[in-house]
């Protein structure tokens, strides 16, 4: 599959598009948490031990119809907000042949297609965009449930999911294969419902 | 290039079978210790502890081990300040008493040449008591940057913090708390 090249304008308009012609049920809209909205990779380092960062916290939103069993899902990840503990690395991988933090700030994850076993939220498919190339990744539900938050109040959504990558295909093959080409993702998200 | 440095760690690990317990200092670019809370059994809240110091010997050929590593609680980082601040304060390390956690072992368990547990105990809050870390990976390599041997790994386990004394938030945020270690250490 050849790699695309999407402005984040339009993948958000598609989404906006695709969750208001979802259905004729009313989709609610549910803004992530900055405080429990991150996501998190793993790497294997010279075959030995799995380095880990931290992205965010992951800007977006989630429309949802649960007893529809439809909706979508837009996040932004800031890659300038890497943190792997060493500063050093951190800089390291803003730099252009890495993520390119300086010529695109934002990787974005796409969904108009959730799948659901029941009432049970299985993967969201959808599109990752990172240094401007965009890929076709599917997020897979490890946990996801839906509540009153019990300190807000109000409705709240929230799981993990993980998604498997090669980071190749998105033209980042530094250090390969010292540093494995597949890398792990792990996104932690909640999200408040608009009142 | 790529293939003769993977053969070259390959006979750096195949000779190292020979040698005595050697000594290794901990890498503290590639030693992290991350632990996993879920928050009101909705979505995991992961942190790190960003210094940390030790040493590790090991004897490969003598299958045994011994290692004594320490955390800096208050190098606590979640992405998220407040949270980072509420972690270091009396409802849960009181970093400024209790500076750091220590483990150590002196129990190593081998399946074949490669380490697959380390037992010992973790003390933290004035409280010792006996963790057991088992490894999802374990490997020796000859580091083409340090011209050195460096050993390292990804271990896991599971602790109940109440055991140290951390109840703070049972049970929105859970006894058990899961920590994933990766360790990299460097032959001296």
């Amino acid at each position: 599959m050849t790699p695309r090249r999407r402005a984040w304008p339009a993948v958000l308009g598609f989404a906006l598009s695709a969750a208001a012609t979802g259905a004729g049920a009313q989709p609610a809209t549910y803004r992530f948490d900055p405080s429990h909205s991150f996501v998190h990779f793993e790497v294997m380092h010279f075959g030995t031990s799995t380095l880990r960062g931290r992205f965010g916290p992951l800007e977006g939103f989630a429309t949802l119809d649960l007893s529809a069993g439809r909706g979508g899902v837009s996040l932004r990840v800031p890659t300038r907000i890497v943190s792997t503990g060493l500063a050093v690395l951190d800089s390291r991988l803003r730099q252009a042949d890495l993520l390119a933090s300086d010529e695109h700030p934002q990787a974005f994850f796409v969904a108009e297609r959730l799948v659901f076993d029941g009432q049970t939220l299985r993967e969201l498919r959808g599109e990752f965009t990172l240094r401007g190339t965009s890929r076709p990744l599917s997020l897979r539900a490890l946990r996801f449930s839906c509540g009153m938050h019990p300190v807000l109040g109000r409705e709240w959504c929230g799981g993990d999911f993980a998604a498997e990558l090669k980071r190749s295909d998105y033209g980042i093959t530094f250090g390969l294969p010292l540093v494995a080409d597949r890398v792990r993702l792990l996104i932690q998200v909640e999200a408040i419902r608009d009142q | 290039m790529k293939n003769s440095l993977i053969a070259a760690a390959l006979i750096a690990t195949t000779g190292f079978a020979q040698a005595q317990s050697a000594t290794y200092s901990v890498d503290p670019t590639h030693t992290f210790v991350t632990f996993e809370a879920l928050h009101f059994g909705t979505s995991t809240i992961r942190g790190r502890f960003d210094r940390k110091e030790g040493t590790v010997q090991f004897d490969r050929a003598g299958k045994s081990g011994k290692a004594e590593i320490s955390i800096d609680l208050g190098s606590v980082s979640t992405g998220v300040g407040p949270l980072d601040g509420h972690l270091k304060s009396k409802d849960f390390f009181d970093a400024a008493t209790n500076t750091s956690a220590k483990f150590v072992s002196e129990k190593f368990g081998f399946n074949g040449d490669k380490v697959s547990e380390v037992a010992g105990t973790l003390t933290m809050m004035g409280k010792t008591v006996p963790v057991t870390l088992k490894a999802s990976n374990f490997n020796c390599y000859q580091s083409p940057m340090l011209k050195r041997e460096v050993c390292g790994g990804d271990f896991e386990t599971t602790i109940t913090r109440s055991q140290w004394g951390i109840v703070y938030g049972l049970p929105g945020i859970p006894d058990n708390i899961r920590l994933l270690i990766q360790i990299e250490a460097i032959r001296q």
